[in-house]
């Protein structure tokens, strides 16, 4: 039908960027307007409504079903690559690692590894920048032990992840240094991520929303969550920030996506200023 | 009045009816204020502790966090804002203003808050602190 | 020093720990310790015969990260025993319980509506401006028609105005007549007569 093509009527934009924000916490501004209404078209095109109401109010009325979750990957670039969202990684060398090392007694006395979980890792491409800029850039990576894990609920993205070769695309922002002294060649313009560091990050096949499975992650000092809660509905949400909450150590942290906010599901962490941004605390008081 | 939005007192409404607050926020904003909106006690927390405030205007019944949490959060060391708050609830139910002055509230009043009352409260308090409105 | 590999095979680890006995967990719910107790209470997801223990953790637990724990399992028994319990603390003088448990009906489609008739004809008012707030997430098809009928005909301004902040998010120009009709029964309300008059130049336009 000819009325889902002609765009979003001033009102229709803003009750829907209003939902869109109340469920997801990504506000879109008028500036991205032309984009949000090409890809809705897309959405109600696709879908089994000829109009935009009566696609609005399907969505709204079938809050867990896969509808959103469509929606969500239209307005959405889910793409991975090394080094992405790189202060965050900034933040935790600077300040957040420091932080960790201070809490657990200082570097001499610290017991145990400290221990980092990228969930969900995809391919492979999150823990390994972790890897990289721990061996490259932190001035304390000899003198303590790291442990990097990576999870994910997809066995396929797990065993490229287990592989380890990547395309030019994703090595993009890999500093040529660093690519000669942590890759190995792999063919058709393809390295592979050297076997020292391959062999360190330990990988998981894990479901965030299923607390009996999370169980087995306990004691992390800091977690890297980011882009995937802003996929669940309201009680998978919160279910998954409670996993995430137990398997952090007392004053553990949690690195959300910038776009996102732990404010949209749960009061149980205490957010903590960093010069970088917001990141979240497991509370020390309450054990 | 000027406006230089350099001088002008900055007030964060915290409510989680978007009514209310494009109600406060209109009020405000024509009283010469400039003001930023947060939906929750979270959302609120967080941006007090990234932006500095002169003053709070705090709904009660909120998700996520109520508005004594809020209060109590925005006091604490986390965020530490000596700014004043004033919290405006929905009920008046007896307790609730003993509950907002023990989280650290400055005012506590009950809705409907008169337009040219509230742009006087929020003169006060923050004239209070040395910002002209 | 370094980075170091946490001692396991080089295929991607199967996660799959014990879960402990229900009865075991059951009890853990009044464990001294907050921390167990909130395990416990996630732990319990889709334990039926923990729904009674659970309903009265809600009730006496006092630690709101227990109690969201406890709120986030037991919602998923979107059930009549289940909501017909939490309705209660709608009423709760304790304002992270009543917002607590209004956000779990909210997420309960299947059953929060047999409650809601009750609700709308609770004598307290504070009760209908929760059950504003519970209607205003609650996906469900006749959610639109209880927040008219509130804004219609409820006694108190302060329910009116939450079930309109309810209904705009999902009003259309049809709407526009009854949110009008609302200024009129409380003209003495420059909240309400603010908010009708930006809300329905706003809903010009919309199907």
């Amino acid at each position: 039908m000819a009325t889902a093509t002609a765009g979003l009527s001033d009102p229709d934009f803003a009750r829907f960027c209003e939902y869109f924000y109340k469920r997801t916490g990504i506000h879109f501004t008028s500036a991205k307007r032309y984009f949000v209404d090409k890809r809705i078209e897309t959405c109600i095109r696709e879908s089994e409504y000829d109009t935009f109401a009566s696609w609005f109010s399907a969505l709204r009325m079938n809050d867990r079903s896969s509808m959103l979750q469509g929606l969500i990957n239209q307005l959405t670039v889910n793409e991975t690559y090394f080094l992405r969202e790189d202060y965050q990684f900034d933040a935790m060398l600077s300040t957040v690692l420091p932080g960790v090392l201070a809490d657990r007694g200082g570097v001499n006395r610290i017991v145990g590894p400290v221990k980092i979980l990228s969930l969900p890792c995809s391919t492979g491409e999150e823990p390994y920048s972790i890897a990289l800029r721990l061996l490259e850039e932190w001035d304390q990576i000899d003198h303590v032990d790291v442990e990097i894990h990576g999870a994910d609920i997809d066995s396929e993205v797990l065993a490229k992840a287990a592989q380890a070769s990547y395309g030019e695309r994703s090595l993009q922002r890999v500093p040529k240094s660093w690519l000669n002294k942590h890759f190995v060649a792999a063919g058709a313009g393809r390295y592979q991520v050297e076997d020292g560091i391959r062999s360190a990050v330990t990988l998981h096949r894990v479901n965030i929303c299923d607390t009996l499975s999370m169980r087995a992650f306990r004691d992390f000092d800091v977690i890297f969550c980011r882009n995937v809660l802003i996929y669940f509905d309201e009680l998978s949400s919160r279910r998954a920030a409670e996993n995430l909450y137990g398997a952090l150590r007392p004053g553990g942290y949690l690195f959300l996506g910038h776009s996102e906010s732990m404010s949209r599901i749960s009061p149980i962490f205490t957010p903590a200023r960093l010069p970088e941004g917001i990141v979240y605390q497991r509370p020390t008081g309450a054990k | 009045m000027t406006s230089d939005t350099a001088t002008r007192p900055r007030v964060l409404v915290v409510d989680d009816a978007a009514t209310v607050r494009m109600y406060h926020t209109s009020l405000l904003a024509e009283g010469g204020f400039q003001v930023d909106e947060a939906a929750n006690g979270l959302e609120a927390v967080e941006a007090a502790m990234t932006t500095a405030y002169d003053l709070f205007v705090v709904d009660v019944n909120m998700p996520k966090m109520n508005g004594y949490a809020c209060v109590e959060a925005l006091r604490s060391a986390t965020v530490g804002t000596p700014a004043p708050v004033v919290m405006i609830s929905t009920e008046d139910r007896p307790g609730d203003a003993d509950l907002a002055y023990r989280a650290g509230a400055n005012l506590y009043l009950v809705k409907p808050v008169a337009g040219d009352r509230l742009v006087r409260i929020a003169g006060m308090l923050t004239a209070q602190r040395g910002v002209p409105a | 020093m370094g980075l170091v590999r946490k001692q396991a095979p080089q295929a991607p680890e199967e996660v799959s720990p014990e879960q402990p006995a229900a009865e075991a967990l059951m009890r853990q719910l009044d464990d001294p310790d907050p921390e167990v107790r909130r395990e416990a209470a996630l732990a319990l997801d889709g334990v039926t015969e923990a729904v009674h223990a659970l309903l009265i953790r809600a009730t006496v637990e006092t630690e709101p990260r227990v109690r969201d724990a406890v709120l986030t399992t037991l919602a998923v028994h979107d059930t009549e025993e289940v909501a017909g319990a939490l309705a209660v603390h709608l009423a709760s003088d304790d304002p992270g319980l009543r917002t607590a448990v209004a956000e779990a009906l909210a997420t309960m489609p299947r059953s929060t509506p047999s409650l809601i008739p009750d609700l709308l004809a609770a004598p307290d008012h504070d009760i209908r401006v929760m059950t504003a707030m519970v209607l205003a997430d609650l996906p469900h098809p006749e959610a639109k028609t209880w927040l008219v009928r509130m804004i219609a005909e409820d006694s108190h301004p302060n329910v009116v105005t939450a079930a309109i902040d309810a209904l705009l998010p999902v009003a259309t120009s049809e709407h526009a007549d009854v949110l009008e009709e609302a200024v009129h029964r409380f003209p003495g309300d420059p909240f309400l007569r603010f908010t009708v008059q930006t809300a329905v130049s706003r809903l010009v336009g919309t199907a």
